[in-house]
């Protein structure tokens, strides 16, 4: 996730193309994610200080692109060492072959957050869809629940949503509908359109991240769904942004190593450093998304581990990432056609 | 006169042709190899996955959802390329008779407009266009609407996005076009009594042909696969095939229902192409002189 998606891709991914690395010996790995933002602070958090420590160089490259790894691992020229991808795309990657097994005798699995730890991939951070909202449009008035998104009469104007088909958008419906948190799966789909439905000619969908910090910061969708992070990126820079953590829904980017990579060994080096304790706590300080690993709270500040999604757990709802790994495919198809309708 | 310049078209024509061939054979293998190899390779998953057979033709052809997006896509390219010409023909005459010095500054702005990056351009866009933007803060502010237009996420968006970007590769065609033409020709057709309508119409306009035939050809066919502006700027309803490509190629990883779309927006094109090569020829086929 983050900043650039697949819109933007065509464009963004000249930038740093690269092929066939590493043929020679002492190679170094290449690390993909999803640039802006978020890719800095892994730079800084989990890259930098791991090139220091242990003499191995690291490339970045980016943004993530599945179509791409298909390919890579598809063809057997693998160029991508270590992945950021979103939770269910790895867990339908796995089922299909395209990700290395774990090496847990290199990464230490003992303080990771068993929601976002598998065989085929770990946490890279994790981070919830919170209610956002700009305080400027509703005098006064804030709102709290997700029925309140679908409510157009108290909260009148634009609102936004993740624009692709993935893990969010429908489970916000349904709870707006008033479906109890743990009869969310398996997920009511025509209730969900349905819901979607009454509000449709009001949406305005967000393609990536930094998309929906200018909807949310101009007004021009004065409420809607947001990754908790960017909500805070936006709250440093201007007042009168709000956020809602009542039933705030959590789901992880996480870590693969692609099938047939020639620098498994260093991969799963890279792999043990990122998830450590340390590294996991400068990148939550940074970006205010959430540690995967159980450690790193502690050592952060006071103040910034209070900002985390890991704190407001009371009404938590975790996006339950097995179930669209089984019916992605599916979902996505229906998706895809009722927003074109 | 036309059996004169057809001979010396032909005389000319004929050697240089078979000449110039060799030299273009780095640049074929270039495409061959990186642009032709891989593009069969996908339209040929178009009938082999998920198994043989023409089931993901079968799924294009039979779902209403992709049949609109092709509906779509021709209706979004119709409208720019006609909108485009409209707006490029006037700059195109005006570039090929002003005085040089004119021409070559209009001449560069328009060349910047094609260097700057295609997202800053977008989203500025985005920026002007949205409903909190300058253009509905404007008439908002001079008391002219009471509500914001919507101008960004519908047909609105896309059509004004997208003739910004094409504009070049219709004036630049067209220009050329007009400034090849002999001003001698239209004096004598006034000498021989049409007034400035006629001229226009029964001689400049067919003389102009070629270049009005290339210049639509090319933006048609680029607006048929264009990705990033519909992507920023259309909605949900009015996607048009190459982000419908990009999402079964990227996030559903349905390569085989990619490749049958691929292949039937290539088909089109080609066929366009043939179209206009047929009634045209080579030379408003996109032979820009």
């Amino acid at each position: 996730m983050s900043v650039t998606r697949r819109t933007i891709l065509g464009a963004a991914s000249l930038v740093l193309a690269r092929a066939g690395a590493g043929s020679a010996a002492g190679r170094d790995i290449v690390f993909t994610s999803w640039g802006g933002t978020t890719q800095d602070a892994q730079k800084k958090a989990w890259v930098d200080p791991f090139q220091k420590n242990s003499g191995q160089r690291v490339k970045l490259d980016g943004p993530t692109d599945y179509g791409k790894l298909k390919a890579m691992v598809e063809s057997g020229n693998v160029s991508w060492d270590v992945v950021d991808v979103e939770g269910d795309f790895a867990v339908a990657a796995a089922k299909q072959g395209l990700l290395e097994p774990i090496d847990f005798s290199v990464v230490n699995r003992a303080n990771l957050d068993p929601r976002f730890t598998s065989d085929h991939f770990l946490g890279s951070f994790y981070y919830s869809f919170v209610l956002g909202f700009n305080k400027a449009a509703f005098g006064g008035k804030e709102p709290k629940s997700w029925t309140d998104l679908f409510d157009t009469r108290a909260f009148p104007g634009k609102r936004t949503f993740y624009k692709w088909s993935a893990p969010g958008a429908l489970e916000i419906a349904l709870l707006g509908d008033g479906v109890a948190p743990d009869k969310l799966y398996p997920l009511d789909l025509p209730r969900a359109f349905k819901k979607l439905d009454t509000i449709k000619p009001e949406i305005v969908w967000w393609s990536g991240g930094a998309q929906s910090q200018q909807l949310l910061a101009s007004g021009e969708a004065p409420l809607g769904q947001f990754w908790n992070g960017r909500v805070y990126a936006v709250q440093k820079e201007q007042s009168g942004i709000g956020l809602s953590w009542q039933q705030n829904l959590t789901a992880a980017d996480v870590l693969v190593v692609p099938k047939g990579t020639k620098n498994k060994e260093e991969a799963m080096k890279f792999l043990a450093w990122a998830t450590s304790a340390k590294p996991q706590a400068d990148m939550a300080t940074a970006t205010n998304y959430a540690p995967i690993n159980t450690e790193a709270a502690k050592l952060m500040a006071a103040g910034a581990a209070a900002t985390l999604p890991d704190q407001h757990t009371e009404s938590q709802v975790n996006l339950d990432m097995a179930y669209w790994a089984a019916n992605r495919e599916e979902i996505g198809k229906r998706w895809y056609e009722w927003q074109a309708k | 006169m036309t059996t004169m310049t057809l001979t010396r078209e032909a005389a000319v024509r004929a050697p240089r042709r078979m000449a110039g061939f060799w030299p273009t054979s780095p640049a074929l293998m270039l495409l061959t190899v990186f642009f032709v190899a891989p593009v069969l390779g996908l339209l040929l998953r178009s009938v082999l996955e998920p198994q043989p057979g023409l089931q993901n033709y079968v799924e294009v052809f039979g779902s209403t959802t992709y049949l609109r997006v092709f509906v779509n896509t021709f209706v979004v390219a119709t409208i720019v390329t006609v909108v485009t010409l409209m707006l490029a023909f006037p700059v195109a005459w005006f570039l090929a008779v002003a005085p040089r010095r004119w021409a070559s500054l209009l001449f560069a702005v328009i060349l910047l407009s094609m260097w700057t990056n295609l997202l800053t351009r977008t989203y500025a866009w985005m920026v002007l266009l949205q409903r909190t933007g300058i253009i509905n803060k404007t008439l908002m502010g001079w008391g002219l609407i009471a509500s914001p237009l919507p101008l960004i996420n519908n047909l609105t968006g896309v059509t004004v996005g997208m003739t910004y970007i094409m504009l070049p590769f219709m004036v630049l065609p067209l220009q050329s076009t007009i400034r090849s033409l002999d001003p001698a020709t239209f004096r004598a057709a006034s000498l021989c009594g049409a007034n400035r309508l006629q001229v226009f119409t029964r001689v400049f306009l067919p003389l102009a042909v070629p270049g009005i035939g290339a210049g639509v050809l090319m933006v048609f066919v680029m607006s048929l696969g264009y990705f990033v502006t519909p992507a920023l700027l259309g909605g949900t309803s009015n996607m048009m095939l190459a982000e419908l490509i990009a999402q079964l190629v990227q996030s559903l990883l349905n390569w085989g229902l990619a490749g049958a779309a691929a292949l039937i927006l290539l088909v089109v094109s080609l066929g366009i192409y043939a179209v206009q090569f047929r009634f045209f020829g080579f030379k408003a086929a996109g032979e820009v002189e």
